[in-house]
């Protein structure tokens, strides 16, 4: 247990050189095409990165809230909509029916065995997440209707 | 005992020294990220469940993950603490234990990928071979051993695996060993709007037969399937066989004979802008496999190797979620009861009004969903073995028709009405023998708003009703939350069993906190006893009475 403690004190010192990064993960698209999370959020681009599932209701009520408003949050602000479903096989083949049954404009990729969950620390979604060039700016747990107010907020702040 | 916690403690320091080379020398920036969750629970006693809290009444699962990547090279450590005892409902492998439970080393370049140490992977959709974590379920299955991935060409992925299964703080007395590989067909016919892509696996599960006369030290399983898409239109097909096994229900070997089974699923879709339609076809028959042959059907899915979940609908709804389907792939021979699996169908379809239209303008979407899931009929000859039809006429396990109905009314106002009505045999809802029984028929109705009031705070209330006449008769329930700030939020709850004379309430009150990277929540209140279930897998937890403290963290 001491050197449990020890290790634990030694990762910490450490942590505080470290920046918080995207972790670097292969996922997949609905054609099984393998994607890359570091090569895609390694840009100057601002993302918004939300990992979801189908049977989670307050992820589907954010993503369709987005939705609402998308066209014109896009004509102020350039950036980019990431889903990442946590399906996994049982419902991932739910998510190609639910995202175009819905009309969702975003990028959507699939986390079949939540490696990318798991490598992110995420106990709990909706997990929406801000990045920008690799690095992770801002994140939230949850969803409440009219939360997507304060995330365009964020977004406006971390634009520049 | 004491040489195993002296191998562990030599394993760390290997890693620490690793680690603090890798630092020092290395040219690349190291990071370094992490997670901690806890889950604890106070138990009460409560007299109008009949609930007894149990003498170690303070109960709680932590996990604290560290993960270090530098370069080509990533590290990792989970430590696990179940003091003193694990929440109710889980494994009692788990009680009273803590301790590093899990590490692992990687090394990955663009052709290969070398895993030590606990793994997680699934081949193809899991149905042969799915190791993966699942904490509300009480489930980490990995493989504590290697994994080798080769990447030759952009289009073919090959990968091996070789270990045993974690069993709670321990390991599976089999060695498990697979091989899998992914090939994309279409990137090399030079195909641009046809995906075409094709999958095969195998795993072996060698465990020694030891007193156990009859039973075969190797089995083996191979699946392959056959993905296509075609522009708006997929279609999946996947199949699987297991090898002859022994015969095990409730850890007693049943059967002189050995018995194989088979796994078949399709799926096909059709989608574009504004429709999507999912159907599945799934057969499974005597298609559940375990790195301990005496564990089959153990209750708290413990050292599973196949992933057999259950496909329908998943349900949100605290009325909606009581009576659930669970999947039944086993076979079983006894005098009471003799099944050799299940056959089914699960539907969905998803709509969203054209804009222009005058449900549009109210944003109104539409799901709708139907399942279907039955035996497999067969008849059973004196001598143990069974005739067997592909579909046939067997006894109906499972039915449903979902509706839900979304529309955003304004900038403010949004709502859902759901419908449900289903049919579910008794055996599989309430325990005891399959088809046999009779079946509960329920109905149930949800209405949920959300509106925002003059501060832009959001509330939510969800109303709901079940109906039926069997089993412990209708239920309603009602739920209010509200978003004090954007971070902070609070709800009461209560569902009411009224139809039958115990009339009794499931009342929960709490709140959740939730700030970049951390949560807490904390509630108090009646859980109501059942199946929880998560992807399709399914725990029963008890009834009872008490504070729940949730925390998470991560960085």
């Amino acid at each position: 247990m001491k050197r449990f403690i020890l290790f634990f004190l030694l990762s910490f010192s450490i942590n505080s050189f470290s920046q918080k990064q995207i972790p670097s993960i292969d996922l997949y698209d609905f054609q099984r095409e393998k994607i890359n999370t570091s090569d895609l959020l390694n840009n100057e681009n601002i993302t918004i990165l939300s990992l979801w599932a189908t049977w989670c209701v307050p992820c589907i009520k954010e993503l369709d809230a987005i939705n609402e408003v998308y066209e014109f949050w896009k004509e102020d602000i350039d950036f980019n909509l990431i889903a990442v479903s946590v399906d996994d096989s049982r419902s991932h083949r739910r998510a190609q029916a639910l995202v175009n049954g819905k009309g969702w404009p975003y990028k959507i990729l699939l986390d079949v065995n939540q490696d990318f969950k798991r490598a992110l620390g995420t106990s709990f979604i909706p997990q929406t997440l801000i990045i920008k060039n690799g690095k992770i700016l801002y994140q939230h747990t949850g969803y409440q209707p009219g939360d997507e107010n304060y995330l365009y907020e964020k977004l406006t702040e971390y634009e520049n | 005992m004491k040489n195993l916690q002296n191998m562990k403690i030599k394993i760390f320091y290997y890693i620490a020294i690793f680690l603090i080379y890798s630092f020092s020398f290395s040219q690349n920036e190291t990071y370094i990220s992490g997670s901690l969750e806890s889950n604890s629970q106070l138990l009460q006693d409560d007299n109008g469940l009949n609930f007894f809290s149990p003498e170690d009444n303070f109960r709680s699962n932590n996990y604290f993950q560290l993960d270090f990547q530098n370069g080509n090279f990533s590290a990792g450590i989970q430590y696990e603490s179940y003091l003193p005892s694990a929440l109710l409902g889980y494994s009692e492998i788990f009680n009273n234990e803590s301790g590093i439970a899990q590490y692992y080393f990687k090394y990955e370049d663009l052709k290969n990928e070398i895993k030590v140490g606990s793994i997680y992977e699934q081949f193809g959709n899991g149905l042969i071979f799915r190791a993966w974590e699942d904490r509300q379920l009480g489930i980490n299955n990995s493989i504590k051993g290697i994994n080798y991935k080769f990447f030759p060409t952009s289009n073919l992925e090959i990968s091996a695996i070789h270990g045993k299964q974690r069993n709670g703080f321990e390991y599976s007395n089999s060695t498990i060993t697979g091989l899998n590989s992914d090939f994309d067909i279409s990137s090399i016919l030079k195909f641009e709007k046809i995906g075409l892509s094709f999958g095969a696996s195998y795993i072996n599960r060698y465990q020694e037969n030891n007193d156990v006369v009859n039973a075969p030290e190797n089995v083996n399983l191979i699946g392959s399937r056959l993905n296509l898409y075609l522009d708006k239109i997929y279609i999946n097909l996947e199949i699987a066989k297991k090898g002859k096994d022994v015969l095990v229900n409730e850890e007693q070997i049943v059967s002189a004979k050995r018995y194989d089974g088979t796994a078949m699923q399709i799926d096909f879709g059709y989608s574009r802008k504004g429709l999507g339609i999912n159907s599945s076809f799934r057969r499974l028959e005597n298609f559940n496999f375990y790195s301990d042959r005496l564990s089959e059907g153990n209750i708290y899915n413990q050292q599973t190797i196949s992933f057999t979940p259950a496909l329908t609908k998943q349900q949100d709804y605290m009325l909606t979620n009581i009576y659930v389907y669970n999947s039944q792939p086993r076979l079983v021979i006894n005098d009471i009861e003799k099944r050799v699996g299940e056959v089914g169908i699960q539907n969905d379809i998803f709509y969203s009004f054209n804009k222009e239209s005058f449900l549009g303008k109210y944003k109104t979407k539409l799901a709708v969903n139907f399942s279907y899931w039955s035996s497999i009929e067969a008849n059973f000859n004196p001598d143990q073995s069974y005739d067997v039809e592909f579909i046939g006429n067997g006894k109906r396990l499972y039915k449903d028709l979902n509706f839900e109905i979304k529309n955003r009314w304004n900038k403010k106002v949004s709502s859902t009405l759901t419908f449900v009505d289903l049919s579910i045999d008794k055996g599989v809802t309430l325990g005891g023998p399959l088809g046999v029984q009779g079946d509960v028929d329920a109905r149930i109705g949800v209405f949920e708003l959300n509106f925002l009031n003059k501060n832009n705070r959001n509330n939510r209330i969800v109303a709901q009703h079940l109906w039926t006449n069997d089993d412990k008769k209708e239920w309603v329930g009602l739920v209010y939350e509200y978003a004090l700030s954007n971070k902070l939020n609070v709800f009461v709850s209560d569902i009411w069993n009224y139809g039958n004379e115990n009339d009794l309430h499931y009342y929960n009150i709490g709140g959740s906190y939730s700030n970049g990277p951390s949560r807490i929540s904390l509630n108090y209140g009646r859980q109501r006893g059942g199946l929880i279930c998560v992807g399709g897998v399914c725990r029963f937890v008890p009834e009872s009475n008490g504070f729940n403290l949730n925390l998470s963290y991560s960085f």
